[in-house]
């Protein structure tokens, strides 16, 4: 298994870990944001979408565990590849300009990220663990964006997960080494898309919820 | 007929550094009267005359061929690599693209594989590293079979001279924020994965290649797109994603290790 | 001294195989125990250290880039010449060498060239094999082209690229010998001095250009790649460190210099706008396919040239020599070319620069048939000059590219000097006196991959080599004279810059041993290079210190050597009373102007041998036989 390792250790190995790790909590989000979507259905399409969620029972724990493998796996190799790509420019510039390259989305990946993993705790701690006997999950989401600054950090933060999307979703398929001229400008226009999707997706509910509350 | 050529006035903010044990520092220096047909090699030429004329060390850069295949010259001008002009190394950069009283930042190529020897001029032998681990067909001298033996679609032809086009000035390694060091290695591993000559050892070639690029201290490609940007040759990053493919054929489906 | 060429016996075409058989063979296992140096990267020393090495025996490189790969082979554009015939236009390795033979001006060695025709298919196969991307047709196979003004298309080309293409293969095989442990590299030196031991070339002394420590490395033979001497002219399309240094230093110690007054000047270069200039950039031969050489018709006439008419035109090439017309041979458009800026009808900004015009090629054949033919060259005079070629006419003039001669040897490629081996453009063996187009590229790795690994063998088996290491006093005391002449440049402290030097000293030999040569100008050159070395040993500034990375100080010694070796190329140019290929003497014309051979006093090598400092070379003559050719007189009408 030592040439697993090895793979992995290297520095195409570590971003096949993150474009692998990436494209998947991109499904993830996809799945969330479609069931997220019935609160638009009312309170209790929302409490049944979460309960049948919850019936599934140990499929649900499996597939928690492997998002929590995955979110290791993506925020230790993406910590890991920052500290590398820290020090590969012992000495920075003292003027830098872009060649025309880099982009908003690609240079601020490493702080983003930084900012999504802090914003799942926060979230995981709001709405995951958390006393959910007396009260149906609709209630704590409409109850928690009633105050303002809820809903302003959420809103906020899918702007930051767009932006996050946006050169991570074309940026795995380079890694993954689909990059085809014919197919690429309209990888690059999809990766675009799924960001808007995935910001204006998140990012309009706790608007909507705070405008009903 | 042509009106007498443009002078203009400069000033540099340039990296001055003794040498690779030495802390360096900026300095400023006066250009003065450069014609605007200089290229950028030849007006730090002009100044390097001015301050050996003024008892003072001239600044330090490597440059050989002036044409802009041999790959020697290079420094990051305003923040760019091989200055602002696309496609085109640092000797092939001519002063028209600079207006009278600016002033420009001149540094060396900065990365933790590439030491400053001195003021701009850099270590890149880490380039040949990666080349010796495996940069090459297994052909000795002698019994090669015919040219033609062995037909080579044009396009493939084609996308291989792409790659080979590569100059190995290391100008990627300089613009990419993470010193990644993989569209010029990606370059090599293209044109011999694209060669049927190539393929024999394929496998092998990418493990060892990738390796050493990793041991050398170069960063990981984070796509910002800037190498391929910067390169003087426009080598596109369609390598990479080649070179990231062999990689993983070699790691997953080969005996290699 | 005599000079045995050791050329072998028999018919031209067995010779080669013939001696290759007569050529005594190294055990095996005996190759490991010798040690050879290689100096300079270029096609032809990565050729050999790749190939010597694979034979097994240890090798030590050494190069004056910080890359092997950035040698100046790398700027070649135009291709290789092989004699493959894929075309079926009738091409033979007979045709090759003819063609060579008569190009060069009938001043080079049957034998060496007929190898040379030989050896080119072998050259193709061997880079194909190494993954040189070669243009190919739409079926697969290696495209040729024709080039040079040849009549059947021969030449191997990738892009505009082709030195670059085949440099890099040399250097896969170069690393690939690295990897192995077989070849040490040693970049970013510069060799200093050759050291004999016994009468040997047993080492080198090199400076170690980053720290500016001397070296030394001790081996049983050496080999020297380093190039031409072009840069003597300080404009050129060499690149700033191409130098004589290596060579120079070796004819020092002992080695004959072959032809020294054998340049070329190539016709096609983007002129020089001011002092400030560094070098000349080429462009490729093949736009005079399309593009139609002028002037305008009064010199000083300073319309912009869209706006001069036909009839206030010379289309001077065309009118002269009607048949071949703008595709006259390099030396004849060169010279043609100064004879108008010397008569005042120059153009440019220093009015010395000749229109090359695509006007009419654009009117016939459409602007995207121009530019896919020559787009990138367009964008490259572009880009150099702010001028498109597509509205306005290029500016054009001749500029030095090629040395054709060099470091004598024979044939086995051994200099005077037993175990010193001078390889590609450092030596003088197969062009003559003037170069064809896509022929230098053949013969750097013709040399290095498939002559010298065994004629070294040949010489190590036939010769005792006593013991030798870096302890000798040969080593010790080649150490001592580096450092004192060094410490003499350095102490000099005057006023003018090494470049400064080098720049007059370039405008000497431009105006008086360049495109064209005359008994008086020659003379007065010999003047004004002996005043010039004279204030360069009072007046020369190095600023900085020795013991450092310090480019004005590699550039004074240089150009300390150049400043002895101008000399030799005008004596030799002196003493070669008649024209013949690149060298013209005004002296020696035919009624209309074109280049007079005198076979019948110079057919030979004119060999120069150091005499000691400031004092003339003394001449050896090789003389040339050809059995297999008949002379003529070239004619381009």
């Amino acid at each position: 298994m030592s040439w697993l390792i090895q793979t992995f250790s290297s520095s195409i190995g570590k971003k096949l870990l993150m474009a692998v790790t990436g494209l998947s909590f991109i499904g993830f989000l996809a799945a969330h944001l479609a069931g997220n979507l019935t609160i638009y259905a009312g309170g209790a399409a929302f409490n049944t979408y979460a309960e049948k969620l919850h019936a599934l029972g140990p499929i649900l724990t499996v597939f928690e565990l492997g998002l929590l493998v995955f979110a290791l796996l993506h925020v230790i190799t993406g910590i890991t590849l920052f500290v590398q790509n820290f020090k590969a420019r012992s000495v920075p510039y003292e003027k830098d300009r872009s060649a025309g390259g880099r982009t908003l989305s690609s240079v601020t990946m490493p702080y983003t990220g930084i900012i999504i993993l802090g914003f799942v705790v926060f979230h995981l701690i709001n709405f995951s663990f958390v006393d959910k006997s007396d009260r149906t999950i609709f209630e704590i989401v409409r109850s928690a964006f009633a105050n303002p600054v809820y809903m302003i950090i959420y809103v906020v933060v899918m702007i930051i997960v767009a932006l996050h999307v946006r050169h991570g979703f074309w940026s795995a398929f380079q890694t993954l080494g689909a990059n085809h001229p014919k197919y690429m400008p309209a990888l690059m226009v999809l990766s675009v898309i799924v960001g808007l999707m995935i910001g204006f997706g998140f990012g309009l509910l706790p608007i909507y919820l705070w405008t009903v509350r | 007929m042509k009106k007498l050529p443009k002078r203009i006035n400069l000033t540099l903010k340039i990296w001055r550094q003794q040498g690779s044990e030495k802390k360096g520092h900026f300095e400023t220096v006066a250009a003065r009267d450069i014609s605007v047909h200089m290229s950028f090699i030849e007006m730090l030429d002009s100044v390097n005359e001015q301050l050996a004329m003024e008892g003072k060390d001239p600044i330090a850069f490597d440059n050989d061929c002036r044409e802009g295949i041999c790959g020697t010259c290079g420094a990051v001008v305003d923040g760019r690599a091989h200055g602002p002009q696309k496609a085109t190394t640092l000797c092939q950069l001519h002063m028209r693209q600079f207006s009278d009283g600016d002033t420009i930042v001149v540094e060396p190529f900065r990365a933790r594989a590439f030491k400053v020897l001195k003021d701009l001029v850099v270590d890149r032998s880490p380039l040949d590293k990666i080349m010796t681990a495996g940069g090459f067909i297994s052909v000795n001298t002698g019994g090669a079979p015919d040219g033609n033996a062995l037909p080579i679609a044009q396009e493939i032809a084609e996308k291989a001279m792409d790659a080979a086009a590569c100059i190995g000035c290391g100008a990627c390694v300089a613009a990419c924020p993470s010193a990644s060091a993989m569209l010029f290695v990606s370059g090599k591993i293209s044109q011999l994965a694209l060669l049927p000559q190539g393929k024999p050892e394929a496998a092998r070639r990418a493990l060892n290649i990738v390796k050493t690029m990793d041991v050398c201290g170069f960063g990981n490609c984070s796509n910002h797109r800037e190498c391929e940007n910067a390169c003087p040759k426009e080598l596109s990053i369609v390598n990479i994603a080649r070179l990231n493919r062999e990689f993983f054929k070699a790691s997953f489906f080969s005996d290699e290790t | 001294m005599q000079l045995d060429a050791h050329i072998p016996a028999g018919p031209l075409t067995e010779k080669w195989d013939r001696h290759r058989f007569e050529l005594k063979l190294v055990n095996p296992a005996n190759k490991r125990k010798f040690e050879i140096i290689v100096v300079g990267t270029g096609l032809a020393g990565a050729s050999a250290s790749a190939s010597l090495a694979e034979l097994g025996y240890h090798v030590k490189t050494f190069c004056i880039q910080d890359s092997p790969r950035r040698a100046h082979s790398i700027a070649a554009q135009g291709g290789i010449n092989a004699a493959k015939n894929y075309t079926n236009e009738g091409d033979s390795i007979w045709r090759l060498f003819y063609d060579t033979v008569k190009g060069g001006d009938f001043r080079a060695r049957e034998a060496n060239v007929y190898r040379l025709a030989q050896l080119s298919n072998n050259i193709i196969d061997q880079c194909v094999a190494q993954g040189v991307p070669f243009a190919r047709d739409y079926g697969g196979l290696l495209a040729n082209r024709s080039f040079g003004g040849a009549q059947v298309a021969r030449t191997f080309y990738a892009r505009g690229q082709t030195g670059q293409q085949l440099l890099l293969g040399a250097y896969s095989a170069l690393v690939r010998q690295i990897s192995t442990g077989m070849v040490t590299l040693l970049a970013r030196r510069e060799m200093m001095d050759l050291v004999l031991v016994n009468g040997q070339a047993r080492g080198i002394v090199v400076r170690n250009l980053i720290n500016g420590v001397l070296e030394s490395h001790a081996a049983d033979a050496v080999v020297l790649c380093t190039g031409g001497y072009g840069n003597v002219y300080y404009l050129s399309t060499n690149a700033e460190s191409s130098n004589v240094g290596a060579g120079f230093r070796a004819y020092r110690k002992g080695a004959l210099f072959a032809n020294p007054c054998f340049t070329q000047i190539h016709p096609t270069c983007i002129p020089h706008t001011g002092d400030h200039q560094s070098k000349l950039t080429l462009m490729s031969e093949s736009l005079r396919n399309d593009g139609r050489v002028w002037v305008p018709k009064n010199g000083g006439d300073i319309r912009d040239p869209q706006d001069i008419p036909d009839k206030d035109r010379d289309y001077y090439l065309e009118q002269k020599y009607p048949s071949f017309g703008n595709l006259v041979p390099r030396d004849v458009a060169s010279r043609a070319a100064k004879a108008q800026c010397d008569a005042g009808k120059g153009v440019g900004l220093t009015r010395c620069s000749v229109y090359l015009d695509f006007a009419d090629a654009i009117k016939r054949d459409g602007r995207e048939n121009i530019a896919k033919k020559y787009g990138n060259l367009f964008d490259m005079y572009e880009l150099i000059t702010d001028d498109s070629p597509y509205q306005k006419p290029m500016m054009i003039y001749p500029a030095s590219h090629y040395t054709m001669g060099g470091l004598w040897v024979d044939y086995n490629l051994m200099s005077t000097i037993p175990g010193l081996f001078v390889l590609g453009e450092a030596n003088f063996s197969d062009h003559g006196a003037n170069r064809l187009g896509a022929s230098a590229l053949m013969q750097g790795l013709a040399d290095g991959y498939f002559v010298i690994p065994y004629t070294i063998g040949g010489y190590f088996a036939g010769t005792t080599l006593a013991p030798v290491n870096t302890d000798h006093t040969a080593f010790k005391e080649a150490t001592q004279t580096i450092n004192d002449g060094i410490a003499k440049l350095m102490s000099i402290n005057g006023k003018r810059t090494a470049d400064n030097f080098a720049r007059e000293l370039g405008k000497i030999m431009w105006g008086y041993c360049g495109m064209s040569r005359d008994e008086q100008g020659l003379n007065k050159a010999l003047t004004l290079i002996r005043e010039l070395r004279a204030e360069f040993w009072q007046n020369v500034l190095v600023p900085g210190i020795d013991k450092d990375y310090n480019k004005s100080l590699e550039k004074t010694g240089r150009l300390a050597d150049s400043l002895e070796f101008a000399e030799i190329m005008i004596h030799d140019a002196l003493y070669r009373t008649e024209s013949c290929g690149g060298h013209f003497r005004e002296e020696s014309q035919t009624e209309e102007g074109e280049a007079k051979r005198d076979d019948e006093n110079f057919s030979c090598v004119s060999v120069w041998e150091y005499d000691g400092y400031d004092k003339a070379p003394k001449l050896h003559k090789e003389p040339l036989v050809f059995e297999n050719v008949e002379l003529s007189q070239r004619s381009y009408k």
